[in-house]
């Protein structure tokens, strides 16, 4: 297929990674973070990183969706779905997620009327085919999502569906990267950036980085050579003394971005003053609400929810995943109490999560009979 | 997914995936013809691929 065959040739893979070899100085050790869980996800499916230098090392980022939900936002929504008449909505990532006592999926097995949704326009629908129910849409994601909700809520005012509400949990990347950047625990050379949320809000965000920090960023897209690339552009930054913000991912992402998304979504969403992630603690201006506009759509205006910070398990060393201080092997409980099957963390959750995808591909083997 | 045709009127467009499969897409957030290729997400177009 076009724009995808192309991206995935080995033997094009065989020439980046020479190049790659090439231009790493040897004896240094190079850290690189790719920002988005859906590098994460490519890297150990196509094995991406079996091509790079040992001393080239690729840590994860606090790009999945679903792995920086906190627990008590999973409370809430239960809580709500748990209310007389409602019909609950969430992606199905999103289901399997624990709260303090349980996931979703556990509370529909218990008698809760929740649904899995593949976008919001579906939730939407639901409300108009259920007019005597309240269907509530419990919205998460990065800036790559949150174009998606603001446009339904615009339907649903538009068209007047006064059944429908939705429990806003977007986030924005830009804090959290800002947040790891300051934290002592990380050193790194340079960044993977994330191709689809800059899809919509561009390549320019990302120039605080070299900037403010001195470091490269290279915007990428998801196939195996697009992330080979990357890499190879940011050791071409750093060995000509450069450092700057660069767009791997030209075929999609337009440097400033999508000017109609980023004003839909200003049109329907505030920043809140404090957002909590899961693991990374609570970050100013990095969570999105809705507006005064659309108010009468949140549906934590509309319905109670307890609002409390529940803390992550003892056990779970997610947060330590999500800021790249740990790799998802070096958790205790990875593999054994936590699997895809039970995840104790959300990175075990989604297919975007870092333990997820060394779980999933084998990676979870490999280690072992490497310790 | 590539675009196969277009509800103006709604401001949605039939898709086609890899795979064959087809879906409604939102395209309010692009300008885009039957034949383009879209990158959707949730539902949404967000860009329109070119061959840069």
């Amino acid at each position: 297929m076009k724009y995808v065959d192309e991206f995935r040739d080995p033997e094009l893979g065989r020439v980046l990674a020479t190049e790659i070899l090439a231009a790493v100085e040897p004896g240094r050790h190079y850290k690189f973070m790719e920002v988005c869980g859906g590098h994460t996800h490519s890297i150990y499916k196509y094995g991406v990183d079996d091509l790079l230098p040992e001393n080239v090392e690729l840590v994860h980022g606090p790009g999945c969706p679903v792995c920086v939900i906190p627990m008590g936002r999973v409370d809430d929504g239960i809580a709500i779905a748990r209310e007389p008449g409602v019909i609950f909505t969430c992606f199905g990532d999103m289901m399997r997620v624990p709260g303090s006592s349980g996931s979703l999926l556990e509370a529909k097995a218990e008698g809760a009327d929740i649904r899995m949704v593949y976008s919001p326009l579906d939730a939407l629908r639901i409300a108009k085919q259920n007019p005597d129910r309240e269907v509530v849409f419990f919205a998460i994601g990065f800036e790559t999502t949150a174009p998606s909700t603001a446009l339904t809520l615009k339907r649903a005012k538009a068209e007047g569906v006064p059944n429908f509400s939705c429990m806003c949990s977007h986030v924005t990347i830009v804090p959290p990267l800002r947040a790891l950047l300051d934290s002592p625990d990380l050193r790194l050379d340079g960044f993977v950036g994330p191709g689809h949320v800059s899809t919509v809000v561009g390549a320019r965000p990302f120039e605080f980085i070299p900037a403010d920090y001195g470091k490269p960023i290279v915007v990428a897209g998801f196939e195996p050579l697009d992330i080979l690339q990357a890499i190879r552009m940011i050791l071409a930054q750093l060995d000509e003394g450069r450092c700057e913000v660069e767009n791997q991912y030209a075929r999609v992402v337009p440097y400033e971005g999508n000017q109609r998304a980023l004003e839909v979504m200003a049109e329907v969403f505030e920043l809140r003053p404090h957002f909590e992630w899961r693991g990374l603690g609570f970050i100013s201006q990095s969570g999105l609400k809705l507006s005064e506009a659309y108010a009468d759509l949140d549906a934590e205006v509309r319905f109670s929810v307890p609002g409390v910070r529940v803390a992550d398990p003892k056990a779970c060393q997610c947060g330590e995943v999500l800021k790249g201080v740990i790799k998802p092997w070096e958790c205790k409980v990875f593999g054994t109490a936590c699997t895809p099957e039970r995840p104790i963390g959300t990175c075990m959750v989604s297919s975007e999560g870092a333990c997820a995808a060394y779980y999933n591909y084998g990676r979870f083997a490999r280690e072992r009979e490497v310790v | 997914m590539q675009v196969e045709r277009i509800d103006g009127v709604r401001g949605l467009a039939l898709c086609a995936a890899e795979d064959g499969s087809k879906s409604t897409v939102e395209i309010a957030l692009v300008s885009v013809e039957p034949g383009d290729r879209v990158l959707v997400h949730a539902g949404v177009a967000l860009a329109e691929l070119s061959a840069r």
